[in-house]
């Protein structure tokens, strides 16, 4: 929700835009904080975890503090990583990973957590946090003001599903916004009128083929209808995503910021690789700097490199749900990645440009893989192995 | 990629607020009541399809 009630336009967005357009450039970080701050606990409040849910506003309070210490090459860096992942761990994963020995049923599971919930944006700001510690220990980024930081890490528009920011790139901006009150404005609101209007006119309105994505409905429908709801999914979670990323970065425009892209039009892309490359691109580019390089990324053996991406797309899978289902999708991406990856080089690919016709045999075969593979993103496990047997066998 | 989509990509993009600056082919910014009239369509459409009120999709939610 958020983006698309009053709360978040009347109480949140318009005065701390204002409240940041008219502060004095020493007071801006803070209006930031304070309002992100303030953001937290109320939707956490209203919307999520109730009172508990916004404690864990300590969780960026730790991180603001221990940050501080962070220097080139230091352990504090390793202490941030670790209580981040430690953190995401436990609210995000600790009942599918206690429950992975008892078949995943909670009342078989001793360890099962019953008032399990998530922090409001967990996922996205641990990224952040990771980030930050690494950066910072490889010394590619300066440690800027506590205030400054704090802004960073508590800047809402991109709190809950990002785009996910880099602090070196944040920090210049919120040193100097952008003053152009008037092209902010138009390119601002724009952005968040055409998210708002793909949200409700296009993603929303799929809903009525994509809620057929059930055993009962699957079991009873003819074959020809399966793909159309598996594509009505593939086009509702784009424009969906690609909508909320659109209201958070017009959003962030209002206050005279610029936060990374997030979508370009990745159903267009003519392999999967380069669908990556478009599609959720904060995301890809976090997991290209901070998973798959530092495992050796290119550089090594083919084995190796086939190995890496299968790792990085299951943790990417991981990440986006705790679920086998979310596992599988991972995987699926890491093999069409890895199977992509040995056909350029066999064909030597990348030394000239593919005819017309292979641009558009390349893009429908993405097309449908990465259709496909949304079987496992919006299906558990079982429901999706009978989605695609009756889609394939009938 | 063919011209024709090329240019209908800027100027999607253009639309979108995802550039500030119109295409080139277009030759000017498009006029502020152009915009208006842009925004009066999009807040119809938002009228029209808003309180089907489902949540964002992605995760955490």
């Amino acid at each position: 929700m958020i983006f698309n009630t009053f709360s978040y336009f009347l109480l949140f967005l318009l005065p701390a835009a204002i409240g940041f357009r008219l502060a004095a450039p020493a007071a801006k970080p803070w209006v930031l904080s304070l309002f992100g701050a303030a953001f937290f606990v109320f939707f956490s409040v209203t919307a999520l975890a109730g009172w508990i849910g916004a404690a864990c506003l300590l969780l960026f309070l730790w991180e603001s503090a221990i940050s501080r210490l962070y220097r080139p090459g230091s352990r504090w860096c390793l202490l941030g990583v670790v209580v981040a992942v430690v953190a995401l761990g436990i609210f995000k994963y600790w009942n599918f990973f206690t429950g992975l020995p008892f078949g995943g049923n909670p009342r078989n599971n001793p360890w099962h957590w019953h008032g399990a919930f998530l922090p409001l944006g967990i996922s996205f700001f641990t990224f952040e946090f990771i980030h930050y510690a690494v950066d910072r220990w490889k010394n590619k980024t300066v440690p800027g003001k506590f205030s400054e930081y704090l802004a960073f890490i508590l800047f809402f528009p991109t709190m809950v599903a990002g785009p996910i920011k880099r602090y070196q790139d944040f920090l210049p901006n919120l040193r100097a916004p952008s003053t152009a009150w008037a092209v902010d404005g138009r390119l601002g609101m724009t952005r968040i009128l055409v998210g708002l209007a793909k949200k409700f006119a296009v993603a929303d309105l799929l809903t009525a083929l994509t809620d057929h994505l059930n055993h009962d409905d699957i079991a009873q429908a003819e074959r020809w209808i399966l793909p159309v709801w598996l594509m009505a999914y593939g086009v509702k979670i784009y424009a969906d995503f690609s909508a909320y990323s659109d209201i958070a970065i017009g959003s962030a425009r209002l206050f005279g910021l610029k936060v990374p892209e997030n979508f370009d039009w990745p159903y267009l892309q003519t392999n999967i690789a380069k669908f990556w490359t478009h599609w959720h691109m904060s995301l890809s580019k976090w997991l290209m700097d901070y998973v798959y390089i530092p495992l050796g990324g290119s550089r090594v053996s083919p084995p190796r490199i086939y190995g890496n991406l299968l790792i990085t797309m299951l943790v990417s899978g991981i990440w986006h749900g705790a679920g086998l289902n979310f596992l599988v999708w991972g995987l699926w991406h890491g093999v069409l990645l890895a199977v992509h990856r040995a056909w350029t080089k066999r064909a030597g690919a990348t030394d000239k440009s593919p005819t017309l016709l292979g641009r558009y045999a390349g893009w429908a075969t993405t097309f449908v893989c990465v259709n496909l593979g949304w079987a496992f993103f919006v299906m558990d496990l079982p429901t999706a192995s009978f989605f695609l047997r009756r889609l394939f066998l009938g | 990629m063919n011209i024709f989509f090329l240019r209908l990509k800027e100027l999607l993009d253009y639309l979108n607020g995802c550039s500030a600056d119109a295409p080139v082919w277009l030759g000017r910014n498009l006029p502020g009541w152009v915009w208006g009239v842009w925004w009066a369509v999009l807040l119809g459409v938002i009228a029209l399809f808003c309180g089907q009120s489902s949540k964002f999709i992605y995760i955490d939610f």
